[in-house]
């Protein structure tokens, strides 16, 4: 048995080594270097033998410590259930002391400029990701076109403060709502559709848009994309180092001393509170009875027709209120970086966030939070290596999916309970 | 002879050149099990694809008798045969929402009416009295079917999770957690085992006995047939071959000939 084990282990990495060499070879082997004004072939083989030896190596040891027979079931569900437990019955605790960091996080000693502006990113990617939920976690619809909800409320956002000079607060509803109106619109037309069918209609829907933003030059500037949208100001008071005459602004009304940190922190903390905001939205909106039958819709729709729940109704406003919070963070996008293009809502950004929601466990808020700082985090960590970002961000995915082929967070708390019951438990 | 529930008046169903139903008439009363037989594709599931909305009869119409009002459940498209008429049905193969808990299965069933009191669920989001009470209105009601069916201990567990019997009496009541006029049964019976199937029978005279719903019933198994049907119709090629109490299909030459075949 053991022999035969080994015999199979060599094999197997024997043949690792072989589709290593078939990728490798071609890619790193064959390098062209330009020799007089001629494209010549350098073979570099010495480096294809040192990936190949190691692939095969890797395998091999990988398949006699990880993958052996007897333990493979105990390593994997042994992490996971250590996991599990521990956000189980910690959960409240954890989430608490997760907010408590946050909001004390722009004060804490350490804390630059650099991670102030990588918290915000993530606290943005977690605000979408708690929105994408809705649509995905809950209402079980794959969107791969969120990006398009963000894309519209930062633009909605940008050309009413733009055009009409309206201040934030006024601006970020209005966005919100024509973000809205566009997941309503992307949604008719998908209502039919399920699984597959879906996903490539919102990819295209995301496509669309951006196009739209891309062309309609007279509206968006196209290509050269909008400047100048206004800061958002502390209740009126601008943050600015220089005031106009007479002006009041942040500091001195406050009587501090002007820093472009100011503004940075007060960023911070609204998008900490926007995010707050659509996280208890969540929370609170999946025990209500249109929250219940999103996932009854995920779990089996014609079930829910023979209930007498309207599929119709139900989908658009998972479209719509997924959408809506979309646009939301979309308008502090267009506020924080003061200068929007169609490049930031590229087809990537949607593949990020279905990644976040995918990765740390459909429906599961926590989940969310874990995928951004794990994944948004490494892509940083990563920053100087450039190229190899994506390496790493794929390597992430394929690490979740190994030990945790349901997301990071894969249980599912009932939305309502017969107390009653578990007390004399 | 007690009330019409029921009036189904030459149901006709054709998909492209195959007749699936032909020119179909029977009645089902108030306070009956009525029982739809015949031997496999006879039309029976169709039948009931055409009652609750799921397909759109070619030809033929389908009253509904409430109180004071006669509906053409003809006229009202998928969801809208539960939420209007009244009219709730179970499937062949269980459609429970397995990831869910069983409690939750019979708060989704009680969508319609928490919905409106969760007032487009802006109500519902600020916690209104209104929406509460009628909440735990719905909850008590989901208890109450749960204890008549002995699952409440096991209320907050995954539906998936239930073993089968229980997962058919749980599809069962939570059909009449909309409150139905007429409850459709597709084969409650598959897969159960004798003592199931006992327990089955008794859960449906109940709810015909206490509930006055009408129940239809398609079933394979003769002996829940038999047991508790009111009144037999059956089927063969979507043709109507016969139709009586449970005693003198048993005896009908013409069903005997349908299932069995004749000698030659």
């Amino acid at each position: 048995m053991r022999k035969n084990f080994l015999y199979l282990s060599i094999k197997d990495s024997l043949f690792t080594g072989l589709i290593a060499l078939a990728l490798f070879g071609p890619i790193v082997g064959l390098r062209t270097v330009a020799k007089n004004e001629v494209l010549v072939v350098s073979p570099k083989w010495f480096i294809v033998l040192v990936i190949v030896i190691v692939c095969a190596l890797g395998r091999f040891l990988t398949n006699l410590y990880i993958y052996n027979r007897d333990q493979k079931f105990g390593i994997q569900s042994t992490i996971g259930k250590s996991i599990t437990n521990f956000l189980d019955t910690k959960g409240t605790q954890i989430a608490l002391s997760a907010i408590i960091f946050s909001v004390i996080f722009p004060f804490l000693p350490f804390t630059d400029r650099y991670l102030m502006d990588i918290a915000i990113m993530m606290l943005t990617y977690i605000m979408l990701g708690w929105g994408l939920n809705i649509v995905i976690g809950l209402a079980g619809l794959l969107d791969l076109g969120y990006v398009a909800f963000y894309a519209v409320g930062a633009y909605s956002y940008a050309l009413f403060a733009i055009h009409f000079g309206w201040s934030f607060w006024i601006c970020l509803p209005i966005a919100g709502i024509f973000a809205a109106m566009f997941g309503v619109l992307l949604g008719f037309p998908v209502l039919r559709l399920r699984g597959d069918y879906l996903a490539i209609v919102t990819l295209a829907f995301g496509e669309m848009i951006r196009i739209l933003l891309l062309n309609w030059y007279q509206l968006t500037k196209g290509p050269d994309g909008l400047t100048g949208i206004p800061r958002p100001s502390f209740f009126g008071l601008p943050f600015k180092s220089f005031p106009d005459e007479g002006e009041q602004t942040f500091h001195t009304f406050f009587g501090l001393e002007y820093s472009p940190m100011q503004r940075i922190i007060f960023l911070y903390y609204l998008i900490l509170v926007l995010a707050l905001i659509t996280n208890l939205f969540t929370i609170k909106i999946r025990r209500l009875p249109i929250g219940r039958a999103w996932e009854a819709l995920r779990e089996d729709e014609i079930a829910c027709k023979s209930l007498g729940v309207n599929p119709r109704n139900t989908k658009l406003t998972a479209f719509a209120i997924g959408a809506m919070f979309g646009g939301f963070a979309g308008s502090f996008f267009a506020t924080r970086q003061a200068f929007i293009s169609p490049e930031s809502f590229t087809f990537i950004e949607s593949a990020i966030i279905v990644a976040i929601v995918v990765l740390g466990g459909m429906g599961s808020q926590t989940g969310v939070v874990l995928a951004t700082v794990f994944l948004i985090g490494l892509i940083e960590v990563f920053r100087d290596f450039e190229s190899y970002r994506m390496i790493a961000f794929g390597g992430a995915m394929v690490l979740i999916m190994i030990f945790r082929p349901r997301g990071i967070l894969a249980t599912r708390k009932p939305t309502i309970t017969l107390q009653k019951k578990e007390a004399t438990k | 002879m007690t009330e019409k529930l029921l009036d189904v008046e030459n149901l006709t169903m054709k998909f492209g050149g195959l007749v699936a139903i032909d020119n179909l008439s029977f009645s089902a009363a108030k306070d009956q099990i009525t029982s739809i037989i015949g031997p496999n594709g006879a039309g029976k599931t169709t039948v009931f694809n055409c009652l609750t909305g799921f397909y759109k009869a070619t030809a033929g119409s389908m009253f509904l008798n409430k109180e004071n009002e006669r509906l053409n459940l003809k006229r009202f498209s998928d969801f809208k045969v539960a939420q209007k008429a009244g009219v709730a049905r179970t499937f062949q193969n269980i459609r429970l929402f397995p990831q869910m808990s069983v409690l939750e299965n019979l708060m989704v069933a009680q969508h319609n009416k928490l919905m409106d009191a969760s007032g487009f669920t802006i109500l519902g989001l600020f916690n209104a009295p209104s929406f509460v009470n009628k909440e735990k209105e719905a909850v008590e009601i989901s208890k109450y079917w749960l204890d008549i069916i002995g699952l409440t201990h096991r209320a907050d567990d995954d539906a998936g999770d239930l073993p089968y019997g229980d997962q058919r009496k749980l599809e069962i009541v939570r059909a009449m957690c909309i409150n139905p006029h007429l409850l459709c049964l597709d084969e409650p019976a598959a897969g159960l085992n004798a003592k199931e199937s006992a327990e089955l029978n008794k859960l449906l005279l109940f709810i015909k006995k206490e509930k006055k719903t009408g129940i239809l019933l398609i079933e394979h198994d003769m002996s829940v047939v038999m047991e508790i049907s009111d009144h037999v119709v059956v089927l063969n090629y979507g043709k109507k071959i016969f139709q009586g109490s449970a005693k003198e299909t048993k005896n009908s030459p013409a069903v005997i000939e349908a299932y069995l075949g004749t000698e030659e």
